[in-house]
Protein backbone atom coordinates (compact mmCIF):
# COMPACT_ATOMS: atom_id res chain seq x y z
CA UNK A 1 0.00 0.00 0.00
CA UNK A 2 2.53 2.47 0.93
CA UNK A 3 4.79 1.39 -2.45
CA UNK A 4 1.69 1.70 -4.41
CA UNK A 5 1.16 5.25 -2.63
CA UNK A 6 4.60 6.50 -3.46
CA UNK A 7 4.97 5.12 -6.66
CA UNK A 8 1.67 7.40 -7.57
CA UNK A 9 3.01 10.22 -6.25
CA UNK A 10 6.09 10.08 -8.20
CA UNK A 11 4.04 9.06 -10.86
CA UNK A 12 2.64 12.60 -10.71
CA UNK A 13 5.39 14.46 -10.40
CA UNK A 14 6.41 13.18 -13.57
CA UNK A 15 3.37 14.16 -15.07
CA UNK A 16 3.56 17.26 -14.61
CA UNK A 17 6.88 17.32 -16.24
CA UNK A 18 6.16 15.88 -19.19
CA UNK A 19 2.87 18.08 -19.10
CA UNK A 20 5.52 20.96 -18.80
CA UNK A 21 7.74 19.67 -21.67
CA UNK A 22 4.79 19.91 -24.08
CA UNK A 23 3.81 23.19 -23.17
CA UNK A 24 5.74 26.02 -21.61
CA UNK A 25 3.50 28.82 -22.19
CA UNK A 26 1.79 28.87 -18.94
CA UNK A 27 4.72 29.04 -17.50
CA UNK A 28 6.23 31.96 -19.39
CA UNK A 29 2.91 34.16 -19.21
CA UNK A 30 3.04 32.93 -15.21
CA UNK A 31 6.20 35.03 -14.73
CA UNK A 32 5.06 38.09 -16.08
CA UNK A 33 3.22 39.17 -12.49
CA UNK A 34 6.41 38.74 -10.59
CA UNK A 35 8.59 40.28 -12.87
CA UNK A 36 6.55 43.14 -12.67
CA UNK A 37 6.58 43.62 -9.52
CA UNK A 38 10.37 43.60 -8.91
CA UNK A 39 10.99 45.53 -12.19
CA UNK A 40 8.43 47.87 -11.56
CA UNK A 41 7.17 48.11 -7.55
CA UNK A 42 10.07 46.71 -6.62
CA UNK A 43 12.39 49.13 -8.06
CA UNK A 44 10.08 52.31 -7.53
CA UNK A 45 9.81 51.49 -3.65
CA UNK A 46 13.47 51.19 -3.79
CA UNK A 47 14.21 54.62 -4.95
CA UNK A 48 11.89 55.74 -1.93
CA UNK A 49 13.59 54.07 1.12
CA UNK A 50 10.76 54.52 2.90
CA UNK A 51 10.54 50.93 4.25
CA UNK A 52 13.16 49.55 7.04
CA UNK A 53 14.51 46.35 6.03
CA UNK A 54 17.51 46.33 8.36
CA UNK A 55 19.85 47.37 5.54
CA UNK A 56 18.92 44.95 2.77
CA UNK A 57 18.17 46.46 -0.61
CA UNK A 58 14.04 46.55 -0.79
CA UNK A 59 14.12 44.74 -3.98
CA UNK A 60 16.31 41.79 -2.82
CA UNK A 61 14.19 42.32 0.63
CA UNK A 62 10.84 41.87 -1.31
CA UNK A 63 12.53 38.78 -3.67
CA UNK A 64 11.81 35.81 -1.66
CA UNK A 65 7.85 37.18 -0.98
CA UNK A 66 7.43 37.99 -4.52
CA UNK A 67 8.91 34.25 -5.20
CA UNK A 68 6.49 32.85 -2.87
CA UNK A 69 3.56 34.75 -4.37
CA UNK A 70 3.94 33.26 -7.85
CA UNK A 71 4.30 29.61 -6.51
CA UNK A 72 1.57 29.58 -4.54
CA UNK A 73 -0.65 31.55 -7.45
CA UNK A 74 0.53 28.24 -9.51
CA UNK A 75 -0.28 25.69 -6.82
CA UNK A 76 -3.57 27.54 -5.40
CA UNK A 77 -4.56 27.20 -9.26
CA UNK A 78 -3.71 24.04 -8.96
CA UNK A 79 -7.02 22.92 -7.37
CA UNK A 80 -8.46 23.93 -10.63
CA UNK A 81 -7.15 21.11 -12.33
CA UNK A 82 -8.56 18.84 -9.80
CA UNK A 83 -11.89 19.67 -10.32
CA UNK A 84 -11.10 19.63 -13.93
CA UNK A 85 -10.19 16.55 -14.46
CA UNK A 86 -13.57 15.65 -11.60
CA UNK A 87 -15.24 17.10 -14.71
CA UNK A 88 -13.54 14.37 -16.83
CA UNK A 89 -13.12 10.66 -15.83
CA UNK A 90 -9.37 11.35 -15.12
CA UNK A 91 -9.82 11.43 -11.38
CA UNK A 92 -12.24 8.28 -11.24
CA UNK A 93 -9.48 6.03 -12.61
CA UNK A 94 -7.02 7.57 -10.49
CA UNK A 95 -9.44 6.35 -7.85
CA UNK A 96 -9.28 2.74 -8.70
CA UNK A 97 -5.71 2.48 -8.83
CA UNK A 98 -4.20 0.50 -6.11
CA UNK A 99 -3.01 3.40 -4.10
CA UNK A 100 -4.65 5.15 -1.53
CA UNK A 101 -6.97 7.65 -2.56
CA UNK A 102 -4.86 10.14 -0.35
CA UNK A 103 -1.97 9.36 -2.03
CA UNK A 104 -3.87 10.82 -4.94
CA UNK A 105 -4.65 13.83 -3.27
CA UNK A 106 -0.93 14.15 -1.61
CA UNK A 107 0.78 13.00 -4.91
CA UNK A 108 -1.32 15.73 -7.33
CA UNK A 109 -0.35 18.79 -4.16
CA UNK A 110 3.07 17.82 -4.63
CA UNK A 111 3.55 17.74 -8.11
CA UNK A 112 1.99 21.38 -8.24
CA UNK A 113 5.55 22.12 -6.13
CA UNK A 114 7.37 21.11 -9.34
CA UNK A 115 5.51 23.96 -11.82
CA UNK A 116 6.12 26.00 -8.38
CA UNK A 117 9.74 25.27 -7.99
CA UNK A 118 10.17 25.34 -12.00
CA UNK A 119 8.26 28.95 -11.91
CA UNK A 120 11.59 29.61 -9.55
CA UNK A 121 14.21 29.54 -11.91
CA UNK A 122 12.75 31.83 -14.13
CA UNK A 123 12.24 34.28 -11.58
CA UNK A 124 15.41 33.88 -9.82
CA UNK A 125 17.81 34.78 -12.81
CA UNK A 126 15.67 37.64 -13.44
CA UNK A 127 16.13 39.10 -9.92
CA UNK A 128 19.95 38.74 -10.12
CA UNK A 129 19.84 40.94 -13.47
CA UNK A 130 17.99 43.47 -11.78
CA UNK A 131 20.66 43.58 -9.26
CA UNK A 132 19.73 41.25 -6.46
CA UNK A 133 22.34 39.58 -4.94
CA UNK A 134 21.54 35.77 -2.97
CA UNK A 135 23.74 33.84 -0.90
CA UNK A 136 25.73 31.76 -3.44
CA UNK A 137 25.50 28.46 -1.52
CA UNK A 138 24.46 25.78 -3.20
CA UNK A 139 23.10 23.84 0.33
CA UNK A 140 20.78 27.06 1.38
CA UNK A 141 19.75 27.34 -2.51
CA UNK A 142 18.73 23.38 -1.98
CA UNK A 143 16.98 24.38 1.12
CA UNK A 144 15.04 26.94 -0.32
CA UNK A 145 13.71 25.25 -3.18
CA UNK A 146 12.69 22.32 -0.82
CA UNK A 147 10.86 24.72 1.57
CA UNK A 148 9.07 26.36 -1.92
CA UNK A 149 8.13 22.73 -2.68
CA UNK A 150 6.51 21.87 0.53
CA UNK A 151 5.01 24.99 1.10
CA UNK A 152 3.43 24.91 -2.60
CA UNK A 153 1.97 21.62 -1.66
CA UNK A 154 0.29 23.01 1.38
CA UNK A 155 -1.47 25.80 -0.74
CA UNK A 156 -2.11 23.03 -3.40
CA UNK A 157 -4.01 21.22 -0.67
CA UNK A 158 -5.86 24.28 0.28
CA UNK A 159 -7.17 24.56 -2.87
CA UNK A 160 -8.31 21.13 -3.19
CA UNK A 161 -10.42 21.86 0.03
CA UNK A 162 -11.80 24.49 -2.19
CA UNK A 163 -12.26 22.77 -4.97
CA UNK A 164 -14.16 20.10 -2.94
CA UNK A 165 -16.43 23.13 -1.36
CA UNK A 166 -16.89 24.90 -5.05
CA UNK A 167 -16.88 22.11 -7.26
CA UNK A 168 -17.60 24.23 -10.24
CA UNK A 169 -14.72 26.14 -12.44
CA UNK A 170 -16.51 29.53 -12.54
CA UNK A 171 -16.88 29.40 -8.74
CA UNK A 172 -13.69 28.53 -8.15
CA UNK A 173 -11.57 31.16 -10.24
CA UNK A 174 -12.80 34.03 -7.97
CA UNK A 175 -11.64 32.23 -4.84
CA UNK A 176 -8.37 31.70 -5.91
CA UNK A 177 -7.56 35.32 -6.21
CA UNK A 178 -9.48 36.02 -3.08
CA UNK A 179 -7.24 33.64 -1.33
CA UNK A 180 -3.54 34.65 -2.51
CA UNK A 181 -3.94 38.13 -2.36
CA UNK A 182 -4.56 38.94 1.18
CA UNK A 183 -2.24 36.48 2.24
CA UNK A 184 0.45 38.11 0.54
CA UNK A 185 -0.22 41.24 1.96
CA UNK A 186 -0.95 39.91 5.11
CA UNK A 187 2.61 38.71 5.12
CA UNK A 188 6.40 39.55 5.66
CA UNK A 189 6.73 39.57 1.73
CA UNK A 190 6.65 43.42 1.12
CA UNK A 191 7.82 45.28 4.61
CA UNK A 192 8.13 44.15 8.10
CA UNK A 193 5.22 42.42 9.86
CA UNK A 194 6.17 45.22 12.47
CA UNK A 195 4.68 47.76 10.56
CA UNK A 196 1.55 46.82 10.26
CA UNK A 197 -1.60 47.51 12.43
CA UNK A 198 -2.09 45.45 15.87
CA UNK A 199 -4.81 43.55 14.53
CA UNK A 200 -3.06 42.49 11.46
CA UNK A 201 0.12 41.95 13.16
CA UNK A 202 -1.89 38.63 14.48
CA UNK A 203 -3.18 37.55 11.56
CA UNK A 204 0.34 37.66 9.89
CA UNK A 205 1.73 35.41 12.86
CA UNK A 206 -0.72 32.98 11.76
CA UNK A 207 -0.08 33.45 7.77
CA UNK A 208 2.17 30.41 6.83
CA UNK A 209 3.52 32.41 4.01
CA UNK A 210 5.72 34.60 6.55
CA UNK A 211 7.09 31.77 7.96
CA UNK A 212 7.68 30.46 4.47
CA UNK A 213 9.16 33.84 3.49
CA UNK A 214 11.25 34.38 6.24
CA UNK A 215 12.81 31.33 5.88
CA UNK A 216 13.68 31.42 2.20
CA UNK A 217 14.82 35.12 2.94
CA UNK A 218 16.91 34.25 5.66
CA UNK A 219 18.52 31.29 3.18
CA UNK A 220 18.81 33.00 -0.26
CA UNK A 221 19.28 37.13 0.98
CA UNK A 222 20.40 37.54 4.77
CA UNK A 223 21.83 34.23 4.93
CA UNK A 224 20.96 34.34 8.54
CA UNK A 225 19.65 31.16 9.81
CA UNK A 226 18.53 31.77 13.30
CA UNK A 227 14.65 31.30 12.92
CA UNK A 228 14.96 28.86 10.26
CA UNK A 229 14.29 25.63 12.89
CA UNK A 230 10.70 27.51 13.80
CA UNK A 231 10.19 28.51 10.06
CA UNK A 232 10.43 25.00 8.70
CA UNK A 233 8.49 23.46 12.08
CA UNK A 234 5.76 25.99 11.19
CA UNK A 235 5.31 25.08 7.21
CA UNK A 236 5.60 21.70 8.01
CA UNK A 237 2.44 21.96 10.74
CA UNK A 238 0.45 23.75 7.93
CA UNK A 239 1.05 21.05 5.19
CA UNK A 240 0.18 18.03 8.11
CA UNK A 241 -3.24 20.54 8.60
CA UNK A 242 -3.67 21.07 4.93
CA UNK A 243 -2.76 17.32 3.74
CA UNK A 244 -5.14 16.17 6.26
CA UNK A 245 -8.03 18.67 5.33
CA UNK A 246 -7.61 17.89 2.05
CA UNK A 247 -7.82 14.14 2.12
CA UNK A 248 -10.96 14.15 4.39
CA UNK A 249 -12.86 16.97 1.96
CA UNK A 250 -11.34 14.79 -1.21
CA UNK A 251 -14.26 12.43 -0.22
CA UNK A 252 -16.79 15.71 -1.31
CA UNK A 253 -14.95 15.65 -4.99
CA UNK A 254 -15.69 12.27 -5.36
CA UNK A 255 -19.24 12.03 -4.65
CA UNK B 1 -17.39 -22.14 -10.95
CA UNK B 2 -15.47 -19.13 -10.06
CA UNK B 3 -17.53 -16.02 -9.29
CA UNK B 4 -15.78 -12.86 -10.69
CA UNK B 5 -18.54 -11.00 -8.54
CA UNK B 6 -21.07 -11.59 -6.19
CA UNK B 7 -23.35 -8.90 -4.82
CA UNK B 8 -26.04 -8.65 -1.90
CA UNK B 9 -28.78 -6.62 -1.05
CA UNK B 10 -26.34 -3.52 -1.90
CA UNK B 11 -28.14 -0.34 -1.29
CA UNK B 12 -26.42 3.36 -1.58
CA UNK B 13 -28.23 6.30 -0.08
CA UNK B 14 -26.87 9.32 -1.43
CA UNK B 15 -27.12 12.59 0.95
CA UNK B 16 -29.59 10.46 2.98
CA UNK B 17 -31.88 10.79 0.54
CA UNK B 18 -31.56 9.42 -3.00
CA UNK B 19 -31.79 6.26 -2.97
CA UNK B 20 -29.69 5.04 -5.88
CA UNK B 21 -29.66 1.48 -5.56
CA UNK B 22 -32.39 -0.22 -3.52
CA UNK B 23 -31.19 -4.08 -3.00
CA UNK B 24 -29.16 -5.36 -5.49
CA UNK B 25 -28.34 -9.11 -5.88
CA UNK B 26 -26.31 -10.65 -8.88
CA UNK B 27 -23.04 -12.10 -9.62
CA UNK B 28 -20.83 -12.48 -12.64
CA UNK B 29 -19.29 -15.75 -13.55
CA UNK B 30 -15.27 -15.31 -14.49
CA UNK B 31 -14.60 -14.85 -17.58
CA UNK B 32 -17.87 -13.58 -18.82
CA UNK B 33 -18.72 -10.60 -20.67
CA UNK B 34 -21.65 -9.24 -18.83
CA UNK B 35 -23.72 -6.21 -19.77
CA UNK B 36 -26.01 -4.05 -17.51
CA UNK B 37 -28.83 -2.59 -19.38
CA UNK B 38 -31.27 0.14 -17.68
CA UNK B 39 -32.63 3.51 -18.41
CA UNK B 40 -30.92 6.81 -17.20
CA UNK B 41 -30.60 7.31 -13.74
CA UNK B 42 -31.38 3.51 -12.74
CA UNK B 43 -28.29 3.14 -11.09
CA UNK B 44 -25.99 1.26 -13.19
CA UNK B 45 -22.96 3.93 -12.94
CA UNK B 46 -23.55 4.08 -8.99
CA UNK B 47 -23.30 -0.09 -9.15
CA UNK B 48 -20.40 0.28 -11.16
CA UNK B 49 -18.48 2.95 -8.61
CA UNK B 50 -19.04 0.74 -5.48
CA UNK B 51 -17.96 -2.22 -7.27
CA UNK B 52 -14.85 -0.06 -8.51
CA UNK B 53 -14.08 0.86 -4.86
CA UNK B 54 -15.02 4.89 -5.61
CA UNK B 55 -18.18 4.70 -3.62
CA UNK B 56 -19.09 3.05 -0.22
CA UNK B 57 -22.21 1.22 -0.25
CA UNK B 58 -24.90 2.17 2.39
CA UNK B 59 -25.48 -0.94 3.31
CA UNK B 60 -25.45 -4.54 1.78
CA UNK B 61 -22.21 -6.42 0.76
CA UNK B 62 -20.26 -6.72 -2.87
CA UNK B 63 -16.77 -9.14 -3.26
CA UNK B 64 -14.66 -8.86 -6.05
CA UNK B 65 -13.12 -12.11 -6.84
CA UNK B 66 -14.01 -12.86 -3.12
CA UNK B 67 -12.41 -9.61 -2.13
CA UNK B 68 -14.53 -7.44 0.12
CA UNK B 69 -15.08 -3.99 -2.05
CA UNK B 70 -15.09 -1.94 1.15
CA UNK B 71 -12.61 -4.09 3.95
CA UNK B 72 -10.22 -5.39 0.75
CA UNK B 73 -10.44 -2.44 -1.34
CA UNK B 74 -6.69 -2.43 -2.32
CA UNK B 75 -6.89 -5.94 -3.06
CA UNK B 76 -9.91 -5.07 -4.95
CA UNK B 77 -8.10 -2.64 -7.16
CA UNK B 78 -5.01 -4.69 -8.07
CA UNK B 79 -7.21 -7.15 -10.16
CA UNK B 80 -9.49 -4.61 -11.67
CA UNK B 81 -9.31 -1.95 -14.05
CA UNK B 82 -11.89 0.94 -14.99
CA UNK B 83 -12.64 2.89 -17.90
CA UNK B 84 -15.14 5.67 -16.97
CA UNK B 85 -17.82 7.42 -19.94
CA UNK B 86 -15.83 10.26 -19.32
CA UNK B 87 -12.33 11.31 -21.11
CA UNK B 88 -10.12 9.90 -18.71
CA UNK B 89 -6.96 10.10 -20.49
CA UNK B 90 -4.39 13.76 -20.08
CA UNK B 91 -4.49 15.06 -23.70
CA UNK B 92 -1.91 17.28 -23.11
CA UNK B 93 0.84 14.64 -23.27
CA UNK B 94 1.00 11.98 -25.88
CA UNK B 95 -0.45 8.46 -25.96
CA UNK B 96 2.79 6.57 -25.12
CA UNK B 97 3.02 9.10 -21.98
CA UNK B 98 -0.53 8.29 -20.70
CA UNK B 99 0.59 4.82 -20.86
CA UNK B 100 4.27 5.21 -19.17
CA UNK B 101 2.41 7.10 -16.14
CA UNK B 102 -0.28 4.88 -15.74
CA UNK B 103 2.45 1.75 -15.94
CA UNK B 104 4.34 3.21 -13.24
CA UNK B 105 1.30 3.94 -11.35
CA UNK B 106 -0.22 0.80 -11.25
CA UNK B 107 4.03 -0.48 -10.63
CA UNK B 108 4.85 -2.46 -13.90
CA UNK B 109 8.79 -3.52 -13.49
CA UNK B 110 10.84 -1.13 -15.93
CA UNK B 111 12.58 -4.06 -17.66
CA UNK B 112 9.42 -5.65 -19.39
CA UNK B 113 7.34 -1.59 -19.00
CA UNK B 114 8.02 -0.47 -22.47
CA UNK B 115 7.25 -3.61 -24.54
CA UNK B 116 3.87 -4.03 -22.66
CA UNK B 117 2.91 -0.53 -23.34
CA UNK B 118 4.11 -0.99 -26.93
CA UNK B 119 1.91 -4.56 -27.54
CA UNK B 120 -0.83 -2.35 -25.77
CA UNK B 121 -0.84 0.21 -28.38
CA UNK B 122 -0.14 -2.05 -31.19
CA UNK B 123 -2.95 -4.13 -30.54
CA UNK B 124 -5.43 -0.95 -30.16
CA UNK B 125 -3.93 -0.06 -33.67
CA UNK B 126 -2.47 3.10 -32.06
CA UNK B 127 1.25 2.59 -32.45
CA UNK B 128 1.33 4.93 -35.59
CA UNK B 129 0.19 7.81 -33.58
CA UNK B 130 1.40 7.01 -30.17
CA UNK B 131 3.66 9.86 -29.84
CA UNK B 132 1.10 12.85 -30.65
CA UNK B 133 -0.69 14.35 -28.43
CA UNK B 134 -3.70 12.63 -27.27
CA UNK B 135 -5.78 16.67 -28.23
CA UNK B 136 -4.94 15.61 -31.48
CA UNK B 137 -6.79 12.01 -31.22
CA UNK B 138 -10.17 11.52 -32.41
CA UNK B 139 -13.21 10.07 -30.25
CA UNK B 140 -12.52 6.83 -31.53
CA UNK B 141 -9.04 6.50 -30.87
CA UNK B 142 -8.94 8.11 -27.56
CA UNK B 143 -11.56 5.32 -26.41
CA UNK B 144 -8.77 2.37 -27.47
CA UNK B 145 -6.18 4.59 -25.21
CA UNK B 146 -8.13 4.44 -22.51
CA UNK B 147 -9.25 0.50 -23.15
CA UNK B 148 -5.05 0.25 -23.64
CA UNK B 149 -4.65 1.74 -20.32
CA UNK B 150 -7.09 -0.92 -18.96
CA UNK B 151 -5.18 -3.69 -20.86
CA UNK B 152 -1.16 -2.82 -19.72
CA UNK B 153 -1.93 -4.08 -16.27
CA UNK B 154 -3.85 -7.11 -17.56
CA UNK B 155 -6.66 -7.20 -15.05
CA UNK B 156 -9.00 -10.03 -14.35
CA UNK B 157 -11.70 -8.03 -14.39
CA UNK B 158 -12.70 -5.06 -16.58
CA UNK B 159 -15.01 -2.45 -16.01
CA UNK B 160 -16.21 -0.60 -18.92
CA UNK B 161 -19.04 2.73 -18.74
CA UNK B 162 -20.65 2.94 -21.36
CA UNK B 163 -17.24 2.10 -23.29
CA UNK B 164 -18.92 3.21 -27.26
CA UNK B 165 -20.56 6.24 -26.35
CA UNK B 166 -20.89 8.96 -28.93
CA UNK B 167 -18.66 7.03 -31.22
CA UNK B 168 -19.61 5.80 -35.24
CA UNK B 169 -20.77 2.62 -35.99
CA UNK B 170 -16.94 1.62 -37.60
CA UNK B 171 -15.42 2.81 -34.07
CA UNK B 172 -17.75 0.56 -32.01
CA UNK B 173 -17.19 -2.30 -33.78
CA UNK B 174 -13.29 -1.98 -33.57
CA UNK B 175 -13.37 -1.19 -29.79
CA UNK B 176 -15.18 -4.42 -29.54
CA UNK B 177 -13.18 -6.51 -31.80
CA UNK B 178 -10.23 -5.50 -29.87
CA UNK B 179 -12.01 -6.26 -26.38
CA UNK B 180 -13.15 -9.71 -27.53
CA UNK B 181 -9.81 -10.47 -28.45
CA UNK B 182 -8.41 -9.33 -25.28
CA UNK B 183 -10.67 -11.65 -23.14
CA UNK B 184 -9.98 -14.44 -25.31
CA UNK B 185 -6.32 -13.88 -24.63
CA UNK B 186 -6.32 -13.49 -21.21
CA UNK B 187 -9.67 -14.71 -20.12
CA UNK B 188 -10.37 -11.06 -18.37
CA UNK B 189 -14.03 -10.73 -17.53
CA UNK B 190 -15.53 -7.87 -18.59
CA UNK B 191 -18.38 -5.90 -17.38
CA UNK B 192 -20.12 -2.82 -18.73
CA UNK B 193 -23.04 -0.52 -19.06
CA UNK B 194 -24.63 0.01 -22.58
CA UNK B 195 -27.54 2.01 -24.06
CA UNK B 196 -26.93 0.34 -27.14
CA UNK B 197 -28.63 -3.23 -27.11
CA UNK B 198 -27.38 -4.45 -30.32
CA UNK B 199 -23.92 -4.51 -28.35
CA UNK B 200 -25.51 -6.18 -25.02
CA UNK B 201 -26.95 -8.65 -28.14
CA UNK B 202 -23.99 -9.21 -29.93
CA UNK B 203 -21.01 -9.23 -27.35
CA UNK B 204 -22.27 -10.50 -23.64
CA UNK B 205 -22.91 -13.79 -22.32
CA UNK B 206 -25.20 -12.72 -20.07
CA UNK B 207 -27.36 -9.54 -19.53
CA UNK B 208 -29.03 -7.63 -16.37
CA UNK B 209 -31.31 -5.23 -16.83
CA UNK B 210 -31.63 -2.61 -14.10
CA UNK B 211 -34.49 -0.33 -12.86
CA UNK B 212 -34.72 1.80 -10.70
CA UNK B 213 -31.83 0.66 -8.73
CA UNK B 214 -33.03 -3.13 -8.48
CA UNK B 215 -32.00 -5.66 -11.26
CA UNK B 216 -35.16 -6.24 -12.83
CA UNK B 217 -34.64 -9.47 -15.37
CA UNK B 218 -31.29 -12.27 -15.99
CA UNK B 219 -30.38 -14.15 -19.18
CA UNK B 220 -28.33 -14.25 -22.10
CA UNK B 221 -29.72 -12.47 -24.62
CA UNK B 222 -31.87 -14.83 -26.54
CA UNK B 223 -33.28 -16.05 -23.23
CA UNK B 224 -34.26 -12.29 -22.51
CA UNK B 225 -36.17 -12.18 -26.16
CA UNK B 226 -37.95 -15.47 -25.92
CA UNK B 227 -38.72 -14.42 -22.59
CA UNK B 228 -41.05 -11.99 -23.78
CA UNK B 229 -43.54 -14.63 -25.34
CA UNK B 230 -45.22 -11.64 -27.28
CA UNK B 231 -45.12 -9.80 -30.83
CA UNK B 232 -46.02 -6.46 -31.26
CA UNK B 233 -48.27 -5.42 -34.21
CA UNK B 234 -47.17 -1.71 -35.10
CA UNK B 235 -50.27 0.46 -37.05
CA UNK B 236 -49.69 3.61 -38.63
CA UNK B 237 -53.11 5.08 -38.66
CA UNK B 238 -53.90 8.17 -40.78
CA UNK B 239 -55.41 10.54 -38.64
CA UNK B 240 -53.78 11.29 -35.17
CA UNK B 241 -54.46 9.27 -32.75
CA UNK B 242 -57.63 6.96 -31.21
CA UNK B 243 -59.78 7.89 -28.43
CA UNK B 244 -59.63 6.04 -25.14
CA UNK B 245 -62.74 3.74 -26.09
CA UNK B 246 -61.62 2.32 -28.82
CA UNK B 247 -58.17 1.66 -26.67
CA UNK B 248 -59.92 0.04 -23.81
CA UNK B 249 -61.72 -2.33 -26.38
CA UNK B 250 -58.70 -3.40 -28.19
CA UNK B 251 -57.19 -3.49 -24.35
CA UNK B 252 -59.91 -5.98 -23.19
CA UNK B 253 -59.48 -8.59 -25.65
CA UNK B 254 -57.68 -11.50 -24.07
CA UNK B 255 -55.09 -12.35 -26.48
CA UNK B 256 -54.04 -8.61 -26.21
CA UNK B 257 -51.47 -7.79 -23.34
CA UNK B 258 -50.16 -4.40 -23.76
CA UNK B 259 -51.35 -1.02 -25.96
CA UNK B 260 -49.57 1.73 -26.45
CA UNK B 261 -50.06 4.35 -28.72
CA UNK B 262 -47.40 7.41 -29.74
CA UNK B 263 -48.77 9.96 -32.31
CA UNK B 264 -50.09 8.00 -34.87
CA UNK B 265 -48.42 5.21 -33.89
CA UNK B 266 -50.40 2.34 -32.27
CA UNK B 267 -48.43 -0.37 -30.70
CA UNK B 268 -50.73 -3.92 -29.77
CA UNK B 269 -48.86 -6.66 -27.90
CA UNK B 270 -50.17 -9.55 -28.64
CA UNK B 271 -48.96 -13.53 -28.25
CA UNK B 272 -49.25 -14.18 -31.96
CA UNK B 273 -49.30 -11.68 -34.23
CA UNK B 274 -50.84 -13.57 -37.27
CA UNK B 275 -54.44 -14.93 -35.39
CA UNK B 276 -54.80 -11.52 -33.67
CA UNK B 277 -54.07 -9.42 -36.22
CA UNK B 278 -57.85 -10.01 -38.01
CA UNK B 279 -59.50 -9.16 -35.08
CA UNK B 280 -58.00 -5.88 -34.07
CA UNK B 281 -58.39 -4.93 -37.69
CA UNK B 282 -62.10 -5.42 -37.52
CA UNK B 283 -62.61 -2.99 -34.59
CA UNK B 284 -60.08 -0.42 -35.95
CA UNK B 285 -62.29 -0.44 -39.47
CA UNK B 286 -65.14 -0.51 -37.88
CA UNK B 287 -64.27 2.80 -35.87
CA UNK B 288 -63.80 4.46 -38.64
CA UNK B 289 -60.25 4.23 -38.22
CA UNK B 290 -57.92 4.00 -41.87
CA UNK B 291 -54.78 2.07 -41.34
CA UNK B 292 -51.75 3.33 -43.22
CA UNK B 293 -49.39 0.33 -42.38
CA UNK B 294 -49.04 -2.74 -40.60
CA UNK B 295 -46.16 -3.84 -39.49
CA UNK B 296 -45.34 -6.95 -37.34
CA UNK B 297 -42.13 -7.12 -34.84
CA UNK B 298 -40.80 -10.44 -33.07
CA UNK B 299 -39.14 -9.47 -29.79
CA UNK B 300 -35.55 -7.68 -30.05
CA UNK B 301 -33.66 -6.61 -27.15
CA UNK B 302 -34.79 -3.23 -27.29
CA UNK B 303 -38.45 -4.84 -26.47
CA UNK B 304 -37.26 -6.75 -23.56
CA UNK B 305 -35.38 -3.68 -21.96
CA UNK B 306 -38.73 -2.21 -22.82
CA UNK B 307 -40.76 -4.46 -21.03
CA UNK B 308 -38.41 -5.06 -17.74
CA UNK B 309 -37.29 -1.30 -17.33
CA UNK B 310 -40.79 -0.02 -17.94
CA UNK B 311 -40.18 3.22 -19.64
CA UNK B 312 -42.57 2.23 -22.58
CA UNK B 313 -45.28 4.95 -23.04
CA UNK B 314 -48.27 2.28 -21.06
CA UNK B 315 -51.34 3.95 -18.93
CA UNK B 316 -50.93 2.68 -15.23
CA UNK B 317 -53.33 0.34 -15.43
CA UNK B 318 -51.63 -1.78 -18.11
CA UNK B 319 -48.22 -1.48 -16.11
CA UNK B 320 -50.06 -3.23 -13.36
CA UNK B 321 -51.27 -6.01 -15.34
CA UNK B 322 -48.19 -6.71 -17.21
CA UNK B 323 -46.36 -7.06 -13.49
CA UNK B 324 -48.94 -9.17 -12.49
CA UNK B 325 -48.56 -10.96 -15.59
CA UNK B 326 -44.94 -11.32 -14.84
CA UNK B 327 -45.73 -12.44 -11.94
CA UNK B 328 -47.77 -15.37 -12.75
CA UNK B 329 -44.95 -16.60 -15.50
Amino acid sequence: MIWDSLREMFAMIELELRRLKHDRTEMYTRAVQPILWLAVYGTVMGNVRAIPTDGIPYLDYITPGVLLQSTIFVSVFYGLTIVWERETGILKKLLVAPASRYATVIGRSIASGVRAVVQAFIIIPVAMLLGVRFVLNPLYFFTAFLILFFVSGGFAAISIFVASVMKTRERFMGIGQALIMPLFFVSNALYPIKLMPQILQYFAVFNPLTYAIDAVRGLVITGDLTNLALDIAAIAIFDIIMFTVASISFRKIIE
Amino acid sequence: MMLAIEVKQLVKIYAGKVKALNGVDFTVKAGDIFALLGPNGSGKTTLMRILTTQLKPTSGEAHIFEFDVVKNDSQVRKNISYVPQETSVWTDISGFENLLIYAKIYGIPSKNRKDIIWDALDSMGLDAIANNLVKTYSGGMIRRLEIACAMIIKPKLMFLDEPTIGLDPSARKIVWEKLTSFRKEYGTTIFFNTHYMDEADHYSDEIAIMDKGKMVKFGTASELKHSIRREVIQFNLRNHGVDEIVLKIIRNMDFVSEVAIHNSELNVVVEDAETALPDIMEILRTKGITVDKISTARPTLDDAFLKYAGTMNLPNSIRSETTRRKDSL
